[in-house]
């Protein structure tokens, strides 16, 4: 195999050469007296036998810390694990800043020159929470038996037009990935929260339930367990990425640094204990993580989140819990909850966006919505600083959908028809809807005109309060406004439906390069569900409304997005994600409201080693790579 | 007795079958299912789902089939294995998510539902005998204000006094340490410490209703020419109300028997949910939110095999109170 180490499809600001971990190898390791004792009685190998020879070297945030203690944690029965607050372990991982991939359970990587072609080191001595050596067996069971089942979500940057990776062990600790063309995003999509699948199948242990491998053996247990189908059997024993079952079986080896006992689900209040074998350590030689315990309770009403944590009753709170809103009610308990501040930036880039349903069934509303001058006048008229005084408490500013910061900020895009001007709204609106009722209410080809648009409040409340101020300031330029406000399961199957005109969303993954890794969500409607524009070229399906031929623009839209990761060098790839936010620019395709600002999260008072500020985000699944193994309990 | 007692069991079995049959109908009734909900699940962490990926969560579930089905293949199973089918939402059989939840659920039940027959009883008779008394009115305010006030609104005030005013731990039916630790008394105080939250919210509607109830009734009775009789003939106040009216004013309570199997196992959901109980409620719930329809199936028909058994019950307890009712 010809490979060279040269930067060649790096992204600018990422350092995409061949990745190699801090050269440290510890002589003596320290390690927790709970683990100590269990070395005593010879329950378990001495701490320098469990983990790497290289093992992962952690900069602290503050000091080295000591071991012990239970972090506590609310759980609302939906995910446990989605990364952002455990179990961020891929075989690469994003640096504390999100600026550069930097190893983890890899050692380090090389990519060859064209950058279709990447070798993985894994570390010497790795091992899986059970003592078995971590090996490219492990790579070759996920590539063998999950990466590609129909049912398993999130790795299409694996495909490169399509082609799987052709998978090659080497040997016990190295493996290549290869395509016939470019995958210039392959490292960054892997740090991502979709990564960490890679890592989560010891097939040592999971063999035994494969199909594949061992047939007979596999009915036989079946029958024992009561299943007659296999993938319910698979399932409940194995789990599925993103599912709560993907912690629920004790028995199932991990790489992260807290471990199931006991399944979890069902459980009012469940506690994970610390990995024997994790592979990080301190710059001191300490093995992580710090923190004996992780527990759980669970707390499906959201008032009672607060009011948990308020009492205390998370050591590090959830998102849904520490927004702008709560601010002031969980300032007023510090002192009885035993927390303190600490800021988070944010790499979310909107409160809330309206995508416009372009392909409407009625063709009258179909071509009024595809008029930028209609676009426009919405978001003219919309106030945007009433909204986030309001809503917000005053945190935020006025933006479009467009990157928040880093190399693709694009100041038209960010900032253009935000400010709040209702008779220049007025003035566009009547280039489309120039007809008024007897009330002066807009009317579309002699009808009456109601703008649908559909908030799920069930997933962010806040967006029913921002669209009542909102449906105001769109009256009083003369559209009739119809808010529909309903939970998840209502929004679910009202979305697809033609009493629908447009409906809100958040908008993530906005600094830095990740807008790179969600170029998709650029393109109107072909991320958000409503897979009409786009989806026979960029998703390979039918179009569910095959009637609607994109305009020239979005299929240029939906071609970059496809041209982007397999672009043959950094500039080029960067040209195109700059081409594509201008398309969008041009076209103000999806109307935002406001930035996210002042966020924040409360941690208790004796957490150390918390970087202040923390980073937030989703394909930067912060603060999950803030090193929460790092955390300890000071006094 | 017995042949009533037989062909009220054999009606169960076409009540049943229908029950199955309409309840699997209405919960795949609306647009959507698993699948849908999965796709939204992902969408609010963050992560997009591709429609062949929707597609095959489709198959994987098994849910591409037409419902009649799938109706089929779960009623099946129940019969021949005892076998309920799978959760989706929690990849579990479903066998395995609803029993280990009853003990707490019945518990939690069966103590409130005490708690209001204990007040509520006595206080109904209390306030027909003594009717625009002092006690009489009080107990009316005391009883529309529990009817009125919405019971999650009801636990969530109290949870929030508990928090600010007395530093409890908030919501469950344990403190931190006792969840996973053995049964010991400590741990039962620890319990009934708790137990009187979900007590007392759960108690306060139903002892609210009961009490109007059986003032009602009694009142009706007292006034007939039976009691005055009784009276005149100089039996003790006490036994003139206990034997006769009394028992004859609680029938309506008794044929609402029929209902306390299901609360006893169902729960209070939304209050469930808010005091973040273990229990059946906020499970069945959840189930029917995320279109997961063998389990919200399999608790549907649990539940209508309670309220039929529930009936006869109460049937057969109303002839034992009430001599004037016959089988025929």
């Amino acid at each position: 195999m010809n490979i060279t180490t040269r930067l060649v499809t790096a992204l600018a600001a990422l350092a995409l050469f061949a990745g190699a971990a801090m050269a440290q190898t510890c002589e003596v390791v320290g390690e927790a007296p709970m683990l100590a004792e269990r070395v005593a009685a010879g329950d378990l190998p001495p701490a320098a036998e469990r983990i790497p020879s290289n093992p992962m070297v952690l900069a602290v945030a503050e000091e080295i810390g000591t071991y012990g203690g239970e972090m506590l944690d609310l759980y609302d029965g939906s995910r446990l694990a989605e990364f952002r607050q455990f179990g961020y372990e891929g075989l690469v991982r994003w640096n504390t800043d999100g600026s550069e991939v930097i190893p983890n359970i890899a050692a380090g990587w090389e990519v060859s020159e064209d950058g279709s072609a990447y070798t993985f080191t894994l570390r010497e001595g790795l091992r899986w929470s059970d003592g078995h050596p971590f090996t490219t067996a492990d790579i070759q069971f996920y590539f063998d038996e999950v990466a590609f089942e129909p049912y398993n979500c999130c790795n299409d940057y694996m495909l490169v037009d399509g082609q799987k990776p052709v998978v090659e062990i080497i040997d016990d600790l190295t493996f290549s990935m290869s395509w016939d063309a470019p995958n210039s995003t392959l490292l960054q999509n892997l740090a991502t929260s979709y990564g960490v699948q890679v890592t989560q199948f010891a097939a040592h242990y999971l063999e035994q339930f494969s199909m594949k491998k061992n047939p007979e053996a596999v009915e036989a247990l079946m029958a024992e367990d009561g299943y007659d189908d296999y993938n319910e059997w698979w399932a409940a024993n194995v789990g599925r990425y993103g599912q709560n079952s993907e912690y629920n079986n004790p028995d199932r080896p991990l790489m992260t640094a807290w471990i199931p006992t006991a399944p979890f689900i069902g459980q009012e209040r469940f506690t994970f204990e610390r990995n024997p074998y994790y592979f990080k350590v301190d710059e001191a030689c300490n093995q992580l993580p710090y923190i004996d315990f992780r527990t759980w309770s669970l707390t499906p009403d959201e008032e009672v989140r607060v009011l948990r944590t308020m009492d205390g009753q998370d050591h590090f709170c959830r998102r849904d819990v520490c927004q702008p809103p709560n601010k002031a009610v969980l300032f007023d308990s510090q002192d009885q909850g035993d927390y303190r501040f600490v800021d988070l930036t944010n790499s979310d880039h909107n409160q809330m966006l309206l995508h416009i349903k372009y392909t409407h069934d009625l063709e009258e509303r179909a071509a009024l919505f595809q008029e930028k001058d209609f676009r426009v006048g919405l978001s003219l008229a919309m106030d945007r600083q009433n909204v986030i005084d309001t809503v917000y408490v005053g945190q935020g500013t006025p933006h479009q959908m467009a990157p928040r910061s880093g190399p693709f900020y694009n100041e038209q895009l960010a900032t253009q028809f935000t400010e709040h001007d209702p008779a220049l709204a007025s003035e566009y609106l009547d280039r489309v809807l120039p007809e008024r009722d007897a009330n002066g209410m807009r009317m579309l080809n002699g009808e009456p005109f109601t703008f649908n648009v559909l908030v799920n409040a069930g997933f962010r409340a806040d967006w029913a309060d921002v669209m009542q101020l909102i449906e105001r300031d769109w009256e009083a330029v003369g559209l009739d406004v119809n808010v529909i406000v309903g939970s998840d399961e209502f929004a679910r199957s009202a979305r697809q439906g033609n009493d629908v005109d447009a409906y809100v969303w958040a908008g993530e993954n906005g600094t830095g390069q990740l807008p790179i890794l969600a170029a998709d969500e650029y393109v109107p409607e072909a991320a958000y569900g409503w897979y009409a524009w786009g989806a026979e070229n960029y998703f390979g399906t039918e179009p569910a409304n095959p009637v609607v031929t994109p305009p020239s623009d979005i299929q240029r839209m939906i071609e970059l997005v496809s041209l982007i990761p397999t672009s043959a060098s950094a500039e080029v790839q960067s040209d195109r994600m700059k081409e594509l936010l201008q398309l969008h620019a041009d076209g103000l395709w999806v109307i935002g409201l406001a930035m996210p600002e002042g966020d924040y999260r409360v941690v208790n008072s004796a957490l150390r080693n918390v970087p202040n500020p923390l980073i937030g985000g989703w394909l930067y699944p912060g603060p999950g790579p803030l090193n929460f193994e790092t955390f300890f309990y000071g006094n | 007795m017995t042949n009533y007692l037989l062909r009220r069991l054999l009606y169960m079995i076409p009540t049943l079958i229908a029950v199955s049959f309409v309840a699997f109908a209405v919960i795949t009734l609306p647009p959507g299912d698993y699948a849908d909900t999965y796709v939204l699940a992902a969408r609010q962490s963050g992560q997009v789902v591709t429609p062949e990926q929707e597609q095959a969560i489709r198959e994987f579930y098994k849910l591409d089939r037409p419902w009649i089905v799938q109706y089929w293949d779960w009623t099946s199973s129940i019969i021949t294995r005892g076998d309920f089918g799978f959760s989706f939402q929690w990849d579990l059989p479903v066998n395995e998510l609803i029993w280990p939840r009853l003990a707490m659920t019945f518990v939690v039940s069966f103590s409130s539902l005490m708690l209001v027959w204990i007040i509520a009883i006595p206080i109904g008779v209390y306030s027909a005998v003594r009717q625009y008394s002092v006690g009489d009115m009080l107990a009316t305010i005391f009883g529309f204000i529990g009817l009125a006030i919405p019971n999650f609104l009801f636990a969530l005030v109290l949870m929030y006094v508990s928090f600010r005013y007395f530093g409890a731990s908030v919501g469950g039916l344990f403190s931190p340490e006792y969840i996973n630790a053995p049964w010991s008394f400590a741990k039962l105080g620890d319990f009934l410490g708790k137990l009187w939250l979900p007590m007392v919210v759960l108690g306060t509607a139903g002892t609210a209703g009961l009490i109007r109830v059986v003032r009602a009734n009694l009142l009706d009775e007292l006034k007939k020419p039976y009691v005055v009789t009784a009276r005149a003939k100089g039996m003790r106040e006490r036994d003139a109300i206990r034997k006769y009216p009394l028992r004859i004013a609680l029938n309506p309570f008794v044929s609402s028997l029929n209902d306390v199997f299901v609360q006893l196992v169902s729960g209070a959901t939304i209050v469930s949910v808010v005091l973040s109980l273990q229990t059946t409620g906020p499970l069945l719930l959840e189930a029917l939110r995320a279109e997961d329809m063998y389990l919200a199936g399999s608790f549907i028909m649990m539940l209508s095999l309670l309220t039929v058994v529930g009936t006869l019950v109460s049937d057969l307890l109303l002839a034992w109170l009430d001599p004037r009712i016959r089988f025929r």
